[in-house]
This record gives C-alpha cells, sequence and structure tokens, in this order.
C-alpha cells in the first residue's frame, strides 16, 4: 500500500510530500525524502517496554507502574521540570502546559538551545517574515546566514529555493542568487553565487557593516570586517539592493555565537532597513519538525513561546533566569520530566550532571543519551508515523502530521493524560 | 595548540540521531574538524586521537583534516562529544556557548570514550547491551 | 436537561421589537422555550438589564498573526496576567490576551460569539485550533481572498461563476464563515513590496483593480447565497484623504440582498479621514457618514481608537510597514502565498497627539452620524483601535454628551477645528446600544436563523444580564455608572449555562464553530478542476490534499449548508 504526500516528522522544512510504502503494518520504501528523514521513517529500533531503575538496575515494568511512579515524582517535586516538546504534536504540547500550569512547574522547550535568541531578537525589533512559497515563488535573492540547509535542512533549497520553480522567476537556475554566510566553508557554501567567509564571532560586525552601505553610508566601513573584503560586502549590500525580493534565512551560526540575540536583531534590523528599498524578509532555521508548534502553543496558552515558569501561579517569562539551562546551572529543578527531545544529547556537561542527579523521568519511543540519566522511560508511539497531530512548519503553517502504520504503543498525549489523572488522584487522595 | 571551536549540525550526526547508542552516532559525533595546515603543526594526521579541553571540560575526539575550516578554527558535530567541552554559563540569554569555545588541543593515544561512558561519568547508567 | 428560569429581567430585544419590558424567560437545552418543564434553576434579574449575548462582527482573536502579537510583546504579557481561579487558568496580556483570557474578559463583558475578522486560509488551521482554547464563545472565521490567485485569475477572466466556485471550495475546505477582503489587490503588491493607492489603479501582478476585485467578490458571495456579506477592509487604510476611496468604494456596492446589507466595511473610522497629508489631517466622518445613511446595502462598524497603548495586526501588510516608518517601534510582516499578507506593531494612542485625537473623535462621529444604529456596529476591530474591554466606555462615550465633552477637553486642543464632534449633541439609548452590540452584529453576519442575536423561543440562550436598572441612570449625567455597568455582567449565560457571574468564569465551557458549506453543482466543483490543482501543485508549498482543515479540528460545530446559483 501506498500513501501519499506524508508530512515528515524530522526537520522544520515540514516537507509534506513524501510518498510512504507500506507492507504488514511495515514501512518498506520511502520517496521523495532526503537522507534524515528516510532514517526516521525506516528506523527500527526502539525501547519495548517502560523500564525503571530499582536498585541501581534497569528492570522492565508496566505502564501503570511507570505511570505511578512518574505521577508520584511530579507530586513530590517542589520546583519540577517539564522539558522538550518539539518532537511531539500540539495535542500532547497542551496536556504538558495545563500539566505544568495545574503544579506549578517550569516549561521550557528545545527552543531555549536553537532560536531562543531568535525570539528575543523578534521581542526586541519585530519579524518581518513571510511563508516559504512567497519565497519560492518571488525570490530573485536568497542568502543563508549561519546556517547550512544542505545538512541540517537538506530539502530546503530544493522546494523552497535555490532549485524550486516560481512563478515569477523564469530560470530558477540564473535569475535566483544565493549567498552563504559561513565560518566554514559548507557544502552550501560550495553551490553559492557568493560564499562570504566570516571569521567566528564576526557576524554582528559584518551585518553593522552592510547596515551602513545599505543605508548609503559606505565610507564609515573599513577595508576589512571580521575577515571579509569591503569590496565583497558592497557587492553584496549592492546585490541586496537591487533585488527585487530577496529572503533571508538564518540559523543557529547566528544565534549561538558571540552576541547572540544581538546578532539575530542585528540581521532582523538589516532586513527591515531592506524594506525601505525594496522587498526583503527574514525567517529562521528551525531544528525539530515540531519545535516552532510548541512557541505556538504556550504563546496562546500562557503568553510567551518558551521558558515559562507557572511556579510564582502566574505566568512568569525571563530568559536568562527561567530558561531550562540556567535553572540547571543553578541547580534548582527537583524533578524533571523530559518529553520528545534529547537533553543528554544536547546540553552542556554541567547541566546534564543535575538532570542525573535528580528524579527524571522521560517519555521517548528510542534509547538515547537521556535514558542513562533517568529513572523512568516510558515508549510511545512514534508522531507522525504512529499517531497524528498538528506541527507548525518553520515559517508558521500549520501541517497535520499523519499516522501512518497501526501501533500498540500509546500516544505522547495519552501517556500524559495519564500522568495527570494519576496526580489528581494522588492529590485527591492527600 | 589553542583553537576556536565550532559546534553545528552534519549530515551523519543527523542520520544516527534516532539511534544515539549507535557506532555511526558516536563516529559522526566524535570528529573534530581542523585545517590541514593545524593538523601539520600540530604533528599528527588525519585520524589521529586528540585531547581537546576548554574551561569546562576535556574529550578525547578523532581528527579529521579539512579545507573548509580555517587556520585556528575547528568544528564538531554537536552532540555528547561537544558538550563534554561546553559550559553551561548563558550570559543571561539562556543559550550557552555552543559556538566560539577556545579549547587546547593536544596528541593523546587515549581511548574515544563511548557516549553511555560519557553520560556515566556525569552520573547516569548505561541501559541494554 | 439543564433549565434555567431568569424571572424579572429588563429585556430589551431589538430583533424581537421588543424596548424595556419586564418579562421572564425559559431556557431549556440551550434554547430559550415557552415554558421550563420541571424545577428548574430560578435566578431572579431583579430588573437587571438583559440582553441577547454580546456579538463581535470584527476582532481579531486567534490565529497566525493575533499569536504573533503575543509571540513579539512578552512586556503586553506582563500587562496583564490573572492567576488561576477556580476553573479559570492563568491569563496573559492586555491588548493580547493569551486565549483563555480572551474568552474569559469577552465573557465578563457578556459577549457569547465572536467572529475572527482575518484569516488566510494557509493557516486556518491554527485558528480553529485557538478556537478550541476560547471556551466561552462560538466563532466564526472570516476568510481572507483579497489576494487569492485562484480567485483573482477567475475575475481576470471576467468569469463570476468560477470565482465564486473557489471560494466556495476554499471556505469549505478551511471551514470559514464569510469572504473577507483586505486591501484588496494592496496585499498581493506587497509581495513585491509595493501597494495600491486608489480602487481604480491597476494592481502589479493581475489584469484587475481593486474594485473589479470587490465588485467580482460581491457578487460571487451572493451567487454563493453566503449567510453574511463581503465584509471588506476597504483600500488605503489609515491614510490622509483616504475617505474618498471609501466613499468611491461604497459607491460601487449594489443592493442585492433583501435580507441584509451587500457590503459589510470594516473599521471605518480608519477609512474616514481628510487631509493631504499629517499636517492638514481631518475627520471626513460626515460624507462618510452620509454615503451610509443613503445606502442602507451597506453596514459599517465604528473601529473606534481610545487612548492607550495596544497592538495593531491587519493582513494589510503594506499598511503596516507605513505605520511603522511613523512609529520607529518593532515591526513584524508575514506574507503569506498566493492570498495576503500580515503586519502587526505595538502603538499607543496618546490625548496629546493630534492625528490620534482626530480619529478618536472620528470613531463616535460615525457612530453618531449613522442615523440607522442597525448600520454602524460597535467595535474597536480589537485590538487595533483599543483591545475590546473599551467597550464600556466607548458605550458611555455614545450615550453621554457630558462624557464626550469632558473627554474632549483632555486632548489635543486643536482637534476642534479637525472634526465635528463638538457639534454633535446626538445621545444613543439603551436600544441603540443593544442594536449596536448584538443584534444589529447578528443580522449583519446573517445568524439570526441560527437563534443568534434575539431572546424569543428558538433563539440560543446566549444572554447577558447586566447590573443596570435603565429606570434609576440617567446615562447622559451618570457615564460612569455606565461604564461600570457594562464592565462585568451579573451573568453571562451561554447556549443555557451560566458561564461568568461578576466577572468571573464558573465553568470550562465548550465553543462551536459555524462554518459554511456552499452546495456547488459537480460542474463547479473546483477540487477535481485540472487548471486549478495546477496552479495550487506548482505554485503552493504544501500539497492541496494537506490544504483542507480535517474534521478533527471542528471539535464543536456547526456547518450553514447554502444553496447556489451556479
Amino acid at each position: 500500500m501506498d500513501i501519499k504526500d506524508v508530512p515528515c516528522p524530522f526537520c522544520g522544512c515540514l516537507c509534506d510530500d513524501v510518498k510512504i510504502q507500506i507492507e504488514d503494518n511495515r514501512i518498506t520504501g520511502v520517496e521523495n525524502c532526503c537522507t534524515l528523514g528516510n532514517a526516521k521513517f525506516l528506523s527500527k529500533s526502539r525501547l519495548q517496554h517502560p523500564i525503571m531503575r530499582k536498585d541501581g538496575k534497569w528492570v522492565e515494568v508496566s505502564y501503570e507502574e511507570a505511570i505511578d511512579e512518574t505521577a508520584r515524582i511530579l507530586s513530590d517535586a517542589v520546583r519540577p521540570l517539564l522539558y522538550g516538546w518539539s518532537g511531539t504534536v500540539g495535542e500532547a504540547q497542551v496536556v504538558g502546559v495545563h500539566l505544568a500550569e495545574e503544579i506549578g512547574a517550569l516549561i521550557d522547550s528545545t527552543t531555549s538551545v536553537c532560536h531562543n535568541p531568535s525570539i528575543l531578537a523578534i521581542q526586541e525589533v519585530g519579524h518581518p517574515g513571510c511563508t516559504l512559497g512567497q519565497v519560492k515563488n518571488r525570490a530573485d535573492l536568497v542568502i543563508y546566514w549561519g546556517c547550512n540547509p544542505i545538512e541540517a535542512h537538506p530539502r530546503h533549497m530544493s522546494r523552497y529555493t535555490t532549485y524550486a520553480d516560481g512563478y515569477f522567476i523564469d530560470n530558477t537556475a540564473t535569475d535566483r542568487k544565493v549567498i552563504v554566510v559561513d565560518i566554514r566553508r559548507s557544502d552550501g557554501a560550495k553551490v553559492a553565487d557568493e560564499f562570504i567567509q566570516v571569521k567566528p564571532g564576526g557576524d554582528y560586525l559584518v551585518l553593522s557593516a552592510l547596515r551602513a552601505m545599505v543605508r548609503g553610508k559606505s565610507d564609515v566601513v573599513p577595508d576589512s570586517v571580521a575577515g571579509v573584503k569591503k569590496v565583497q560586502l558592497q557587492r553584496v549590500a549592492d546585490l541586496m539592493m537591487k533585488a527585487k525580493f530577496g529572503a533571508v534565512f538564518f540559523g543557529l551560526g547566528v544565534t549561538m555565537s558571540r552576541g547572540k540575540y544581538k546578532n539575530v536583531r542585528n540581521a532582523i534590523e538589516l532586513v527591515s532597513e531592506l524594506n525601505r528599498k525594496t522587498k526583503f524578509t527574514i525567517s529562521a532555521m528551525r531544528g525539530h519538525f515540531n519545535v516552532y508548534g510548541f512557541n505556538e502553543v504556550l504563546t496562546w496558552m500562557a503568553g510567551y513561546p518558551f521558558a515559562v515558569d507557572f511556579s510564582r501561579g502566574i505566568a512568569f517569562y525571563n530568559p536568562g533566569e527561567t530558561s531550562v539551562i540556567d535553572l540547571l546551572e543553578k541547580k534548582e529543578p527537583d524533578a524533571c520530566l523530559v518529553v520528545a527531545s534529547d537533553p543528554g544529547a544536547h546540553f552542556p556537561k554541567s547541566t546534564i550532571e543535575h538532570i542525573a542527579a535528580i528524579p527524571t523521568v522521560q517519555i521517548d519511543p528510542c534509547v538515547n543519551a537521556t535514558t542513562a540519566l533517568c529513572q523512568v522511560q516510558i515508549p510511545v508511539a512514534i508522531t507522525g508515523i504512529e499517531s497524528a497531530g498538528t506541527a507548525y512548519r518553520m515559517d508558521g503553517v500549520p501541517i497535520r502530521m499523519k499516522k501512518v502504520l497501526e501501533t500498540d504503543f500509546p500516544t505522547d498525549q495519552e501517556i500524559l493524560e495519564r500522568i495527570v489523572t494519576r496526580i489528581r488522584e494522588m492529590r485527591a487522595d492527600g | 595548540m589553542r583553537l576556536t571551536l565550532s559546534s553545528g549540525r552534519t549530515i551523519p550526526q543527523g542520520s544516527f540521531v534516532e539511534h544515539k547508542l549507535s557506532k555511526g552516532y558516536q563516529r559522526a559525533t566524535s570528529i573534530v574538524y581542523i585545517n590541514h595546515l593545524d593538523l601539520m603543526e600540530l604533528g599528527i594526521e588525519s585520524g589521529d586521537r586528540v585531547q581537546v579541553t576548554s574551561d569546562s571540560g576535556s574529550v578525547v575526539l578523532i581528527t579529521e583534516a579539512t579545507h573548509d575550516i580555517p587556520t585556528g578554527c575547528a568544528y564538531i558535530a554537536l552532540g555528547p562529544y561537544a558538550n563534554a567541552i561546553i559550559g553551561g554559563y548563558t550570559h543571561g540569554t539562556g543559550m550557552p556557548d555552543y559556538k566560539d569555545i577556545i579549547v587546547e588541543i593536544e596528541p593523546t593515544d587515549d581511548p574515544v570514550p563511548t557516549v553511555w561512558d560519557l553520560m556515566e561519568i556525569i552520573g547516569g547508567l548505561r541501559y541494554g547491551h | 436537561m439543564a433549565e434555567i428560569l431568569l424571572k424579572n429581567a429588563y429585556v430589551i430585544d431589538p430583533i424581537s421589537g421588543i424596548n424595556g419590558e419586564v418579562m421572564d424567560i425559559a431556557i431549556s437545552g440551550g434554547k430559550i422555550v415557552e415554558e421550563v418543564s420541571s424545577k428548574p434553576e430560578v435566578i431572579d434579574c431583579q430588573g437587571c438589564l438583559t440582553l441577547p449575548g454580546g456579538i463581535d462582527s470584527h476582532t481579531h482573536i486567534s490565529g497566525t498573526k493575533v499569536n504573533f502579537g503575543r509571540y513579539m510583546s512578552p512586556e503586553d504579557m506582563r500587562a496583564g496576567r490573572t492567576a488561576k481561579k477556580g476553573p479559570m487558568h492563568i491569563t496573559s496580556g492586555y491588548s493580547v490576551p493569551t486565549t483563555y483570557g480572551n474568552s474569559y474578559r469577552y465573557s465578563a463583558l457578556g459577549y457569547t460569539t465572536l467572529v475572527e475578522g482575518a484569516v488566510a486560509p494557509l493557516e486556518a488551521r491554527h485558528t480553529h485550533e485557538e478556537f478550541k482554547f476560547t471556551p466561552l464563545q462560538d466563532s466564526c472565521a472570516n476568510i481572507l481572498f483579497d489576494g487569492n490567485w485562484g480567485m483573482l485569475r477567475a475575475l481576470e477572466e471576467g468569469d463570476i461563476k468560477r470565482a465564486a466556485a473557489i471560494i466556495a471550495w476554499t471556505l469549505n475546505a478551511v471551514k470559514g464563515f464569510a469572504i473577507k477582503l483586505t486591501n484588496p489587490g494592496g496585499t498581493e503588491a506587497w509581495g513585491f513590496g509595493k501597494n495600491v493607492s486608489c480602487i481604480n489603479e491597476k494592481i502589479p501582478t493581475f489584469d484587475l483593480t481593486p474594485a473589479e476585485i470587490i465588485k467580482g467578490a460581491i457578487r460571487a458571495n451572493e451567487l454563493l447565497h453566503l449567510p453574511h456579506s463581503v465584509h471588506l477592509h476597504c483600500n488605503n487604510l489609515g491614510t490622509p484623504g483616504n475617505f474618498t476611496c471609501t466613499i468611491g468604494t461604497f459607491g460601487h456596492v449594489p443592493d442585492l440582498n433583501d435580507k441584509r446589507q451587500t457590503l459589510y466595511a470594516t473599521h471605518v473610522q480608519f477609512h474616514s479621514y481628510g487631509g493631504t497629508g499629517w499636517s492638514d489631517f481631518c475627520s471626513k466622518s460626515e460624507p462618510v457618514a452620509n454615503m451610509v445613511n443613503f445606502r442602507p446595502q451597506i453596514v459599517i462598524d465604528m473601529g473606534q481608537v481610545m487612548f492607550g497603548r495596544t497592538t495593531t495586526m491587519t493582513a494589510d501588510g503594506p499598511m503596516e510597514f507605513n505605520l511603522y516608518r511613523l512609529h520607529h517601534d518593532k515591526w513584524s510582516n508575514h506574507d503569506v502565498e498566493l492570498e495576503t499578507g500580515s503586519g502587526i506593531i505595538p502603538v499607543n494612542y496618546r490625548k496629546k497627539n493630534l492625528v490620534n485625537s482626530i480619529m478618536w473623535a472620528i470613531g463616535l462621529e460615525l457612530a453618531l452620524l449613522v442615523k440607522n444604529p442597525w448600520q454602524c456596529l460597535l467595535t474597536t476591530d480589537n485590538p487595533n483601535g483599543a483591545p475590546f474591554i473599551k467597550y464600556p466606555e466607548i458605550i458611555a462615550l455614545l450615550m453621554s454628551k457630558r462624557y464626550r465633552d469632558a473627554e474632549f477637553a483632555m486632548i489635543h486642543q486643536d482637534t476642534e477645528k479637525r472634526v465635528p464632534l463638538p457639534a454633535i449633541d446626538r445621545e444613543l439609548d439603551w436600544h441603540d446600544i443593544a442594536v449596536m452590540t448584538r443584534a444589529g452584529q447578528a443580522r449583519a453576519l446573517g445568524i439570526t436563523d441560527l437563534g443568534k442575536g434575539y431572546l424569543m423561543p428558538g433563539a440560543e440562550a446566549d444572554i447577558a444580564i447586566y447590573p443596570i436598572k435603565t429606570d434609576e441612570i440617567d446615562p447622559s449625567a451618570e457615564y460612569e455608572k455606565i461604564i461600570q455597568g457594562f464592565a462585568r455582567t451579573e451573568y453571562t449565560i451561554k447556549r443555557g449555562r451560566v458561564v461568568s457571574r461578576r466577572g468571573d468564569a464558573i465553568i470550562d465551557g465548550e465553543n462551536t464553530t459555524f462554518w459554511v458549506k456552499p452546495k456547488v453543482p459537480a460542474a463547479y466543483d473546483i477540487q477535481h478542476d485540472p487548471t486549478f490543482m495546477e496552479l495550487f501543485e506548482r505554485n503552493y508549498s504544501v500539497r492541496m490534499s494537506n490544504y483542507p482543515v480535517q474534521e478533527e479540528y471542528l471539535h464543536r460545530n456547526h456547518c450553514i449548508e447554502t444553496e447556489t446559483d451556479l
């Protein structure tokens, strides 16, 4: 059996044209997908039973026991942390936000360690953006800044930019220019019309130089800026101003390097400036397929996109204080629930030391680095393959993820709802 | 030798992201990419191991020579190996320094730890196998 | 089945022709009935003002741009946060509250039905997700067609029926309620950073003028027999001298429907400006109101501006960019492929600012100069002119000349040379207010047949009981009492259940979404039209099969099927 138009549950591109072949409730073929998505659709290894640590050993337990233990851990906690969320759908995230509200937890997502600085910058200066189809149909200049679409979002260029047919673009090979800005000559840089190699930490300077040039103040720019020659910057500034529709995509090279949200702010202000001359947009290359969805859900429910602390009885947001890394670094949480992410593999060592030191529960289909840090792991259906629900693409377009395989594993949403119910029962029992 | 190290996504790292305990993931995330000239100066060949040390920690990695990174810089896939040398300080932004980390690199014969090893060093417990 | 008997209610129900009668209202199974059978819960209204539940026919409460208004504005979120209380969840936000915040605060004002004013079809799924978390009001989504390539191409070819077929397919697919046009043609031009300046100017990428788009959409709307008329945000919003464009637009509107208006023009305050620039900016409410007075086929809403901080958000991307260049605060923009645009900026309307003062006056003038209250409905274009929580103050301003004069004394002193407001003595009465906040909306939206907007047997039991005794208040002098009285109901009843009591929501609630499904003959079923499919698959960034909003998002809903003339 073939299922067409399946959205891919890997990255923020959320390509929704994947074709899946299924035999005997197994995926036997995947078409249209990239290496990353293929690997996920065809993955076979998973955790088969809930597991729990008892007397320093892992043992298999029932779902009931695992949920009971999770509810007990969260009920006993004074400063619970609910973290992750980007690899599951909105319907489960909603339950997570209600849970956080009910137990006065701090809730944060993988956003905190990817585009958190982009959000901080947007909260300062706004966000001139658009949907990806707008870029595809109109952009004659595409700039990838501090990101590497070929490795992180492999179909971004073919679906939305460089190689995509566009309504107003006669010949995408010749009429669409691509500029890559990076510290290393990535694969993306190799196919670009123009590659700007910036010294590490130099993005802010280069953006400032371009802003000056767009404002007609080239004379203040020195001959070389963070390793980039002024002639090249002037050439790029001219390309930007001459474009009919320019689209900037930026990644973690901008958000994580020195300057962090100030880099992003500078990039946004460059784009705002360019809109006085022509049409320009800027967009973050969001990582997990539904990292943006969590930002959306938490925002409509609590008012902020990430790092919300419910412990004061209201929604309190102060990144740098209520963001997950800072919280762990201060060793504040006394219990942690990890859902649909893997902090063990992606957090600095000192912070996961604390996750290992407190009772931690993970809800995830697979054994991963975080497994080693947990007391309990509850395996679930694989979202977007074995369970359906809503995800938000990197540009905010909501797409319904499909269920293409039958499974006996419960969904994230079901497990979370059972945990909430169990916590209420425990509270009622005093 | 002192280098500026950045971490980020790579295709092999992404492909093994659902298999974090596999040899493939370990290999993909424990390679440090260094410019040919810097390797020469270190007196080692591509594939040799190095001890990489920052203010926040130290880890053994495998080198791979490249021309795509300028001298004085190094690159590693994001993951548990990179995290072993990344600090938790965020400058009040919530975002740690995953990029532009100053590291000391020296040749070593020590083995590269496994992901489970790294997790157990910080107090975790490996599962299975 | 839960039953309630309201005793001693002082009822104003304009649709039923009731203007201030003390009566009992029986409620059973969510409806108003002749009488209740068993022992109902009795609520003694003690002669308090009892109205059909409030209906906001143009507000921004759900969806992509509303949520982005929250996302980019932690300062606004901090300015309005409340703790958990009973069944009430935590809320955040002042001008763009969280979904629960919107729902609780609207409910406290007695509102039971809300129309989200602008939804891009590609992102409609998001709007429906937020509707689910706006539990105390029924909801409708106006769907944006101003830059819809399929519709524009059909209009370009002069094929109104094809345009209607595309509209029908889209409304059905995204579970929308009505056709919304925002700066028609202008949002498409904004795709390349341009705009249109006049309704007779060709837009850059299609052989069409805004006037042709508006006229075409109106005819298509009537071919589909949609409950609501075309819902228009005119071109040139916010530009000095734009009143000529507004009047020109109104002049193009035929009278095609005997049950309701043929055009609903929204937030007309923003479209009633004179002058050639900001230096000679002035009110042109009089010619605009006169035009409405001469044309019963037009209904407008005020789009009243109130002083203070708020957030502006609209599909009118180029307008928001112009506003950004005036305010120099943060600016967000979000173009939607093949469909429309949008923009958001925070603003602070100041009494000391002459332009802001004139804007404030214009909204009130429209409401006072349009003779028939059924033709001018009370809105702030929430949150663009002001957050909806300002409605009680607006009601008081309309009912009290003394209040208007007191406020007028506080605003920029040059305002009086630019506006007619001080010379207008009219004071609206309770009945006028009931029309402008619920009955008029129900009729304009075409939802009276669904039991909305009145209080006779058969109606939905959506009822607001205010702590107002009309015979004990002189609205003209005691405007503070009007503000207090409308700020917090004694009871808000939604579908037969008390959902809000003295400002607090008391149950979780569950909303109903109203959407339309025009019955289109097979020849006009665009789903299988090869040209349309090709346009879609080549140019959209999502697959056509993934575009429609699935049943899962509808939760509780009511589908309005219409017979069509296709």
